[in-house]
């Protein structure tokens, strides 16, 4: 009796699969591990969960109802938060432009100052908005000013990234041209590059502001000024139903902001 | 005007795109290049706007050697050459207006135009130049609402905003239909004949170069195959010259 041809075959599939089963149930135990080891680094406590929603509740109780009463008192520190994120974003755009031509491959002048400016870039966002506030508040005092230009300084590493990716995916014939009618390296920038890329930069930095609507009310936990500070203030002084009138004030700016700017983008597309 | 003597160009990867290549060109001359494609062609008038640097030659405009040149002295050399290629190569989202008085901004330092700005005096020579090619009607509308024939129109006005002695034209009827193809070669025929331009015009188009070129230079693998006047060209000599390609 002939042996079956196929049978070579059929054992090494069967191998085949064995294996793949097992990198798949040592994958899945890497998971489970990696997923338990964050718990126990964490300390997580289911327990304290439900012990913990006595005091939730009673913190919710004590909040309710909010205390419109005190709607005058929350304007300025609104209007505070609005103005950081105007100014962050209106700063990181003014220090990010710059930055990202540098940074755009297509267009940069030297490979020197394009590793600059991507480090420079890398670093601003690298560095958290927070650690940004408190190095100046630590330098030029408490208030929204520290704060602004910690949001400033954090933007230019989204804004600096995504201008200069804009840049190197832009349509480089009209530079070329421009180039060639003998424009220099400014007018090129200010007649070429901006007008092309406009919509895309505009949308970017209408992103970045709704963006930091949000970062500027946590800024004002550590004394740079806006809704945030008051917040703070409210919890330490136990104020819970102003707290929940600034939480309500807070979640209309957010919500306000992001649609503001989703329709802005939407109408430049 | 000008003149291109020995000009070489041997790419990084080692590939001779020119070899020893002459031509010269005077003012009021239409002079037409053909060839298969990779013959050369473009990276010939890459190398005479100095988008390339050649390996060895000389480009001569007017006086100076380009060739030699590089930096702030080869922007300032350059500025009497103007080039339009098979895409206008527009700034879609500026004004027709503003894309043709940017063609000026090579003499116009300073913050303003540094800052977007353009000068009055140039806006008002940019009217005229959109005039000149027949599209003063389009000045205030956005260049990427134009159809290939008006950006072509609005690039040549772009170059003429140069003030330019030279015109180089990469197959700049290369995407048009038949009819503003050659309403574009009756165009640079005009400036030619009548604004004295020396223009040098890369095509593929064998009959556009016999009814509007004074001259035609053959290029076979970057050498010059011939550069006669139209009328002593036979039809078989620029039949070789794809011929060759095919083989």
């Amino acid at each position: 009796m002939n042996p079956d041809p196929a049978a070579p075959q059929l054992a090494e599939r069967s191998w085949t699969v064995a294996l793949s089963l097992a990198l798949r149930l040592v994958l899945a135990l890497v998971l489970v591990g990696i997923v338990l080891q964050a718990a126990i680094v964490v300390r997580a406590r289911p327990q304290d969960l439900i012990t913990g929603a006595y005091g939730m509740a009673d913190i919710i109780r004590r909040a309710m109802p909010p205390d419109f009463g005190k709607i005058d008192m929350v304007w300025w520190p609104a209007l505070e938060t609005i103005d950081l994120a105007i100014f962050g974003t209106l700063g990181g755009v003014i220090l990010a432009l710059p930055l990202a031509v540098l940074a755009a491959v297509n267009v940069s002048p030297s490979r020197w100052l394009y590793y600059t400016a991507r480090g420079v870039i890398g670093f601003a966002r690298a560095v958290p908005d927070l650690v940004w506030a408190l190095l100046f508040v630590t330098a030029v005092g408490l208030g929204p000013f520290p704060g602004a230009l910690a949001l400033s300084v954090h933007s230019i590493g989204m804004l600096g990234r995504l201008f200069a990716e804009t840049i190197e995916h832009m349509e480089m014939a009209p530079i070329d041209a421009l180039t060639l009618t003998g424009a220099q390296r400014l007018q090129i920038f200010s007649h070429g590059i901006i007008p092309s890329i406009l919509p895309s930069l505009l949308g970017i930095a209408l992103y970045r502001f709704d963006e930091n609507i949000r970062s500027s009310l946590v800024l004002g936990f550590v004394g740079a000024g806006g809704i945030g500070f008051e917040l703070l203030s409210a919890m330490s002084l136990f104020q819970y139903q102003f707290v929940s009138l600034l939480l309500i004030v807070t979640f209309v700016m957010v919500i306000a902001a992001e649609r503001l700017s989703a329709l802005l983008r939407a109408r430049l597309e | 005007m000008l003149r291109v003597r020995g000009l070489t160009m041997q790419y990084p990867d080692g590939k001779l795109a020119l070899a020893d290549f002459d031509l010269s060109i005077a003012a009021g001359e239409l002079v037409v290049v053909l060839g298969g494609n990779g013959s050369g062609k473009t990276t010939l008038l890459r190398c005479i706007a100095r988008m390339l640097s050649p390996t060895a030659g000389e480009i001569w405009l007017n006086d100076t050697n380009l060739a030699a040149l590089s930096g702030e002295r080869l922007r300032q050399a350059r500025l009497p050459l103007a080039m339009i290629w098979q895409h206008a190569s527009l700034v879609r989202r500026r004004r027709v207006l503003s894309n043709v008085a940017s063609g000026a901004l090579g003499r116009h330092g300073g913050l303003w135009t540094a800052l977007g700005g353009l000068p009055s005096v140039e806006r008002r020579a940019a009217y005229d130049h959109l005039n000149a090619v027949g599209l003063a009607a389009l000045a205030g509308q956005r260049a990427g609402t134009l159809s290939g024939g008006q950006a072509q129109r609005v690039a040549i006005a772009r170059a003429l905003a140069q003030r330019p002695q030279v015109m180089l034209a990469d197959e700049p009827v290369g995407s048009l239909d038949p009819e503003a193809a050659d309403d574009i070669m009756r165009l640079l025929r005009h400036l030619a004949t009548h604004e004295r331009l020396a223009v040098l015009c890369v095509l593929h188009q064998v009959d556009l170069a016999y009814a509007y070129a004074d001259r035609v230079a053959g290029i076979r693998n970057g050498k010059i195959a011939f550069d006669r006047p139209c009328e002593e060209l036979p039809r078989d000599a620029v039949r070789q010259l794809y011929l060759s390609e095919a083989a």
